[in-house]
């Protein structure tokens, strides 16, 4: 029983760090007040481009180039929701059609259809004093990407609610208006969000491609940046609730995988179907039972027009 | 500038430089010529080779690629008017994909269980993926309008459910073909060919009664939406849920409707495939169908006729786009120019404020009304 625990937990850990930092890109963007439902094309580029960079450069400065892709495709996010007002849904929803579209296109060019080629893949910290210990055991083994996904959401919550720059980033979510009263610029702060959203997006995907598997492939991320997205809501929009929420998802994950693969007998009692369906059934059912006290930012959405009002 | 002219030249300036941008893609990775015939043999795929036939070619060389072209493009309009209407009312459906999914499912149930003369089978068939697509497509408006859980969330949600439910349990398990033997199949039975959509042009193409379906369908929501009360009120409800609540609209059940609808729509679009070209479930759609119909519908202007042009535009394109793998240039094309061509449409305000400064280019303008930077109204 215990070896089954622990081996979720490690197969949880494995898939947290891209649901996290998917997410708390997220919430680093929509608290600013502009909708990201682009995380999922921000991953995929930054899986790509850390996967590709890392055949020549070392695997680290591979994920640093990961990050800067997710970046770049924020900051068309960026020109055209905060510069030219686009509708922010339909933007992002675009930047996943080109991120899926360019992505295939450009693998198959480089690399065929079987994914790019093999890369060393980010070390692995085991570490001696946790493997000795039951349970704890689970959590040696992973790279240096987990540990930042179990301290980052901290560091975050201290920034976003301990800091003048926190303060000015909720609350040009909320009332941008009153922050331009206060003489600081909106979009400016708006920009730095989206942007560095972006590269949170980016770190995501490129843990994919580098900590979990060692290649990009076609179909990485799968889904997973939609997931971020569910478990920013799920969160409502702060940082500790997107660790919790993604947590809670990659646990979901980790227990279908397992659940399909260690009790085959299982299958034969619950469809295998319904257990793949889970995790999306109970984020559903979460989300209902949260119920209508919104916790969204004000101006989540909302395009800022200086003169309006 | 007229309204209608900046309604769809955003579009149509954003379809054009898709196109060009990927064609400088193309010439930069390989070189200009074989970019250049890239696009000539994408148009031939989708439109017919007319040299070819002029040179006393069979008419095969004309019918087969525009039947092609008209197939997908039924598809494509199914999807992007259910993605349209959704709009109208406020919502943004990025489930077509598995609405269209548990619609295609009905339809091979019906299509292959049950026994019925043409003439009500095909009926049957597709009232019952229209039905499973509404269904599905309820569930989030209600949860929207009851819990105030987020449509864009629960669509996602809801595709993964279908897809999981679908694809990895009921396709593979109690509804494969051949279930309980040791059939190693995947899909469901084949249908009845009394529930197959009749061919239109016998053995010249593949084309199939499921396109003039699209555009008839297509023309119905046109008429839905601009001249029928309903489709006002709720197009109401889209610009505004307090101001349409406060002129008595009753918000509830018009969204409900045009999602119900929606889901419809998607299910068709399930429908067709299934009935049309597949002739049973296939374990899988294949392609990312819904998620084609957002772009559709948002390059034609969320408007029934805007999305119909926008659909057969991308079905030509999509069905050239495996001609030009005789050149080496990957299949995936054509749903890059889609995806540039959405994302330019994204920036439409921008278009807008280019056209302007050329149009009103002595008197400096000072501030003008600017148009709301939603989608286009219809």
């Amino acid at each position: 029983m215990l070896e089954i625990i622990e081996a979720l937990l490690a197969s949880t850990l494995e898939y947290f760090p891209a649901l996290l930092f998917g997410a708390l890109g997220a919430t680093l963007s929509e608290r600013s007040g502009v909708v990201n439902v682009g995380v999922e094309g921000m991953m995929r580029a930054g899986a790509f481009c850390a996967a590709v960079a890392a055949i020549t450069v070392p695997t680290p400065v591979g994920v640093l180039a990961g990050m800067a892709a997710g970046g770049a495709l924020a900051a068309v996010h960026g020109y055209l929701s905060i510069r030219w007002r686009s509708d922010q849904v339909v933007s992002g929803m675009a930047l996943n059609l080109v991120a899926l579209a360019g992505g295939t296109y450009l693998l198959e060019a480089l690399f065929g259809p079987n994914g790019t080629t093999p890369i060393q893949q980010l070390t692995r910290w085991h570490l001696p004093f946790l493997s000795q210990v039951p349970l704890l055991r689970a959590f040696s083994g992973h790279s240096a990407l987990t540990w930042l996904a179990l301290t980052l959401p901290f560091a975050f919550h201290l920034m976003l609610y301990h800091t003048p720059l926190g303060l000015r980033l909720r609350a040009v979510g909320d009332k941008p208006h009153a922050v331009a009263t206060l003489g600081l610029s909106v979009p400016g702060l708006r920009w730095l969000a989206v942007v560095g959203g972006g590269m949170f997006a980016g770190l995501g995907g490129a843990a994919l491609s580098t900590a979990v598997l060692d290649r990009f492939e076609q179909h990485t991320p799968a889904g997973l940046g939609f997931m971020a997205l569910a478990a920013t809501v799920f969160g409502r929009w702060t940082p500790l609730g997107a660790f919790f929420a993604s947590l809670f998802f990659a646990a979901g994950n980790a227990l279908r995988i397992g659940l399909a693969s260690s009790a085959p007998g299982l299958a034969e009692v619950v469809p295998q179907g319904f257990l793949l369906a889970l995790p999306y059934l109970l984020t559903l059912v979460l989300l209902a039972f949260q119920g209508k006290r919104t916790h969204s930012p004000a101006a989540l959405g909302t395009p800022y027009e200086q003169e309006s009002r | 500038m007229g309204d209608r002219l900046r309604a769809v030249l955003p579009s149509v300036l954003s379809v054009l430089l898709a196109l060009a941008v990927c064609w400088v893609f193309i010439a930069l990775t390989r070189d200009a010529e074989t970019a250049t015939g890239a696009y000539l043999h994408m148009l031939r795929g989708g439109l017919g080779d007319w040299s070819a036939y002029l040179d006393g070619g069979r008419v095969t060389l004309l019918t087969r690629p525009l039947g092609e072209a008209a197939i997908k493009a039924a598809l494509l309009l199914f999807t992007g008017l259910s993605v349209a209407v959704a709009f109208k009312v406020g919502l943004f459906n990025i489930g077509a994909q598995g609405q269209m999914l548990v619609g295609a499912l009905a339809a091979a149930v019906v299509g292959a269980q049950l026994t019925l003369p043409s003439a009500l089978h095909i009926p049957a068939a597709l009232l019952a993926a229209g039905l499973a697509g509404g269904l599905w497509a309820l569930i989030a408006a209600v949860l929207k309008l009851t819990r105030g859980v987020h449509e864009v969330i629960s669509t996602i949600m809801l595709n993964w459910v279908a897809v999981s439910l679908v694809d990895n349990w009921l396709a593979v398990g109690p509804l494969r073909a051949g279930a309980g033997t040791n059939l190693s199949t995947t899909g469901t039975e084949q249908i009845a060919p009394t529930a197959q959509l009749p061919r239109l042009m016998e053995d010249l193409s593949r084309l199939h009664l499921g396109f003039p379906l699209a555009l008839a369908v297509a023309l119905a929501v046109w008429v839905w939406l601009a001249r029928l009360r309903q489709g006002f009120e709720t197009r109401a409800v889209g610009l505004g849920a307090e101001a349409a609540r406060a002129a008595g609209i009753p918000v509830g059940r018009r969204t409900l409707e045009a999602m119900g609808l929606a889901g419809a729509l998607a299910g068709l679009a399930g429908a067709v495939l299934v009935l049309g070209t597949e002739f049973r479930y296939p374990g899988s759609l294949g392609a990312p169908y819904g998620f084609d119909g957002i772009a559709i519908s948002l390059i034609g202007g969320n408007h029934p006729l805007g999305v119909a042009l926008s659909a057969l535009f991308f079905g030509v394109l999509r069905a050239g786009g495996t001609r030009m793998q005789l050149l080496g240039v990957h299949k995936s094309y054509p749903e890059l120019i889609q995806g540039l061509a959405l994302l330019f449409v994204a920036g439409r305000l921008i278009w807008l404020a280019l056209l302007r400064r050329r149009r009103l280019a002595p008197p400096a303008p000072h501030k003008q009304p600017e148009p709301s930077p939603e989608v286009p109204r219809a």
